[in-house]
């Protein structure tokens, strides 16, 4: 064989190699480092309990909002399925009842999360992504929020 | 009648637009070039009038209805010419113009190499025209003429944001020249160190307005977001990061272009990457895909229409690459050269670039199949760390190399002795700090190995007078402190959230926090309320902080105003914000940043070296 095609084989050899190992390490830390979401319903439905970081959107639950000393308990709700969240910390300014919010945690059991951040929202008429989806696939939307 | 008068100014300048491309057809260069002088004043004016309609609040303008009120601080309704889609579209557009029109009047070339730069422009200033007029046409009519405006978002009024899109923009949009000059040269044969000497200016202004424009977002989010930091993985950072990424490749191949000749293709290829980033940039941030304060188009078309014109530009240009490349001369080179260290750094940069987009570009892949996530900082900073050390020594070694031959081991001493002597010092700083981490210590030594073998290089330079090099020692100096402070930043600051009440004193690690009192006021558009505090740190030393809160009444909205009291070595940095409207205590989150200063030094000292490069003598 030529020696310039053969050496030509063997770069193209070793950077094959070293991009499937490059590669791989990049998949494997990107599906490490992602954070998943699910609606209080999805989550319900699903077989297997998540153990790493996740979010979770939809509405605060009215009337469900307490703080006792530094911790706050509160009730996501998609209007078919409720978790009830465990928070310490600080709350965001837009957090109120009756409105849409994102929290990012870990699940204790089923039905109770432990949250260690509270998404904030940009405005009033803000509503985030996550928490649309999943209010319009419990057919939730319409009236209240137009489009 | 507003709305009719801007919509000619269009028309007509789509029109001269038209012209010049027929004209270029013809043969007849000067004319063509003419044409698209003519239509780039057009657009000008059209922007002008925008501004103008902005600033008497003429809401019969759609854009100005949606985005502005008659009560805003008249600073921000001049501003808000470009706080939105329509508007930035708009500026976008013009500065396509004004770069080819710029191009026009400087460039001293022949007429026909210049006439096919002034080609390429015009198409693509045409593509975003019809963009433009047909799909987010700022001029939109709306009757009958509404009172009041919806208002901007009050977080975007601010001053750094009021230069921040142009800036941004400036480098985004410089791009555009460079690939029409990489065209141009394509297809007249005439990529070579002549021509790149021709582009050297342009690609390091465009280059310059990038960095800035990403520097001044950064600063924005980090007193105005009130999360203590100033970067964050967020999507839309991303997305200005890959096309500084690209160009800073593009910048270091155009050298061995512009000194040996060489690496043609593969400059040309990287400016064609340079703008698909810009354009994707662009799509990420305004098609309303990635959920942001840029995001102001929630209408699915445009960001189709966006992602047809970065297929049609992108494709197009490989093409004509692929259709008009030479094969270049092959010459060995060795391995400690510095041809082979900047094909080094092009790899390294592009694997950087490689990175985030799978991270800025996978959530968005996986929610086409119906799966929400997002990906968190740890992603970046446990990927790109280990590289980034390597990055910085093939940085400081690179650079003394001679090119094409072997450096004989000789030279290397002086290398080697500041390598250890880097070692060593990082050691004694990790042991003496007691933060015994193994990123953290290769994180100083590596930016420290940097920073002294710059300083080396710029003694030597001061004793035989020679200047030339200086950009790169500013620009490469800026990288070293830059990733000292970041290291520094992110292993030596503290944070502490805790709630607290006027009249309360609050003591952690050191540092005591005493909330004096709050007042309300009512100021031009919103509501603020003041506070004071009082911080005793662990010197003894007494200063205030007064952090405020702000509400907007058009649109109702909330902000947190932080206070930050610099010192040598840190910020002092407090935010506060309502747990309960009706009560006195507060939410506040206290941080303690260390060196953050160095970071903005860093990134100075990156644009100065960039600036003095734009103005350098041709070599």
């Amino acid at each position: 064989m030529n020696i310039h095609i053969k050496k030509r084989l063997y770069v193209l050899l070793v950077s094959v190699v070293t991009f499937l190992i490059v590669g791989k390490f990049i998949y494997d830390s990107l599906v490490k480092s992602s954070i998943y979401f699910f609606s209080p319903t999805e989550l319900r439905n699903i077989t297997e309990i998540p153990n790493g970081k996740i979010r979770i959107g939809g509405m605060v639950k009215k009337g469900t909002l307490k703080k006792i000393s530094n911790k706050y308990t509160f009730v996501i709700t998609d209007y078919e399925n409720e978790i009830t969240v465990n928070y310490m910390g600080i709350k965001p300014n837009l957090f109120v009842e009756g409105q849409g919010a994102v929290v990012e945690g870990k699940l204790e059991t089923r039905i109770n999360l432990t949250a260690s951040k509270i998404l904030a929202k940009h405005d009033e008429n803000y509503m985030p992504k996550e928490v649309a989806d999943a209010l319009k696939s419990t057919g939730d939307w319409k009236k209240k929020y137009g489009k | 009648m507003a709305s009719n008068f801007a919509n000619v100014l269009l028309i007509f300048s789509l029109f001269f637009s038209f012209l010049s491309n027929l004209f270029f057809f013809k043969k007849k260069f000067k004319i063509s070039i003419y044409f698209f002088n003519i239509s780039s004043i057009f657009i000008l004016i059209s922007f002008f009038s925008l501004i103008y309609f902005f600033c008497t609040s003429n809401f019969n303008i759609s854009a100005v209805y949606e985005n502005s009120h008659s009560l805003k601080p008249f600073f921000y309704k001049f501003a808000g010419t470009w706080g939105n889609h329509e508007g930035s579209l708009l500026l976008f557009v013009v500065i396509v113009a004004l770069y080819g029109t710029f191009f026009s009047i400087i460039d001293q070339n022949d007429i026909n190499f210049k006439s096919w730069v002034i080609f390429f422009q015009n198409n693509i200033f045409l593509i975003f025209l019809i963009f433009l007029i047909t799909k987010s046409n700022p001029f939109d009519m709306i009757i009958p003429r509404p009172i009041e405006g919806l208002g901007l978002n009050p977080i975007l009024q601010d001053p750094l944001l009021v230069i921040h899109p142009p800036f941004l923009y400036l480098g985004y949009v410089g791009f555009s020249l460079t690939l029409s000059l990489v065209l141009a040269g394509l297809i007249k044969d005439r990529l070579n160190n002549h021509w790149a000497k021709i582009c050297w200016p342009w690609i390091m202004i465009s280059w310059v307005f990038l960095t800035l424009g990403i520097g001044l977002g950064s600063i924005w989010a980090y007193y105005e977001l009130g999360w203590g930091g100033y970067w964050f993985w967020d999507p839309v950072e991303n997305a200005s990061l890959m096309p500084w990424l690209a160009s800073t490749a593009l910048i270091h191949s155009l050298l061995v272009l512009k000194l040996k000749n060489n690496m043609r293709n593969w400059t040309a290829l990287l400016a064609i990457l340079t703008f698909s980033f810009s354009l994707l940039g662009t799509f990420l941030v305004r098609s309303g895909i990635l959920n942001s304060v840029h995001a102001f188009a929630n209408d699915p078309d445009r960001g189709v229409f966006i992602l047809l014109i970065i297929f049609l530009i992108t494709t197009s240009a490989l093409v004509i690459q692929i259709i008009y490349s030479k094969k270049t001369i092959y010459y060995q080179t060795a391995f400690f050269s510095k041809e082979s260290f900047l094909n080094i750094n092009n790899l390294f940069l592009l694997f950087f670039l490689f990175v985030v987009l799978l991270g800025t570009i996978y959530p968005i892949i996986l929610s086409i199949f119906g799966e929400t996530i997002s990906i968190g900082p740890d992603y970046y900073n446990k990927i790109l760390a280990p590289f980034v050390f390597i990055f910085l020594v093939t940085m400081s070694f690179g650079p003394i190399l001679k090119w094409t031959n072997n450096l004989g081991f000789k030279q290397f001493y002086s290398f080697i002795t500041i390598f250890l002597v880097s070692l060593l010092f990082s050691f004694v700083i990790v042991v003496l700090s007691q933060k015994n981490d193994i990123i953290l210590y290769l994180g100083l030594a590596s930016s420290l190995i940097l920073i002294l073998n710059i300083l080396f290089e710029i003694f030597k330079s001061l004793k035989v007078n020679n200047f030339f090099q200086y950009p790169r020692f500013l620009s490469h100096l800026g990288i070293g402190i830059f990733f000292l402070s970041v290291f520094l930043n992110s292993y030596y600051s503290e944070t502490k959230d805790f709630e607290i009440d006027v009249g309360q004193i609050k003591k952690f690690n050191n540092f005591s926090i005493n909330f004096k009192n709050q007042k309300i006021h009512n100021i031009e558009n919103y509501l603020e309320m003041q506070t004071d505090f009082e911080i005793i740190d662990y010197e003894k030393k007494t200063f205030y902080l007064k952090p405020s809160m702000r509400r907007y009444l058009q649109p109702d909205q909330i902000t947190s105003e932080t206070s930050i009291k610099p010192t040598i070595f840190s910020n002092y940095y407090l935010a506060i914000n309502f747990p309960d409207l009706n009560k006195t205590i507060v939410g506040a989150r206290f941080y303690y940043n260390f060196f953050i200063h160095g970071i903005w030094f860093g990134l100075f000292l990156i644009i100065l070296g960039g600036v003095l490069s734009v103005f350098k003598k041709r070599i």
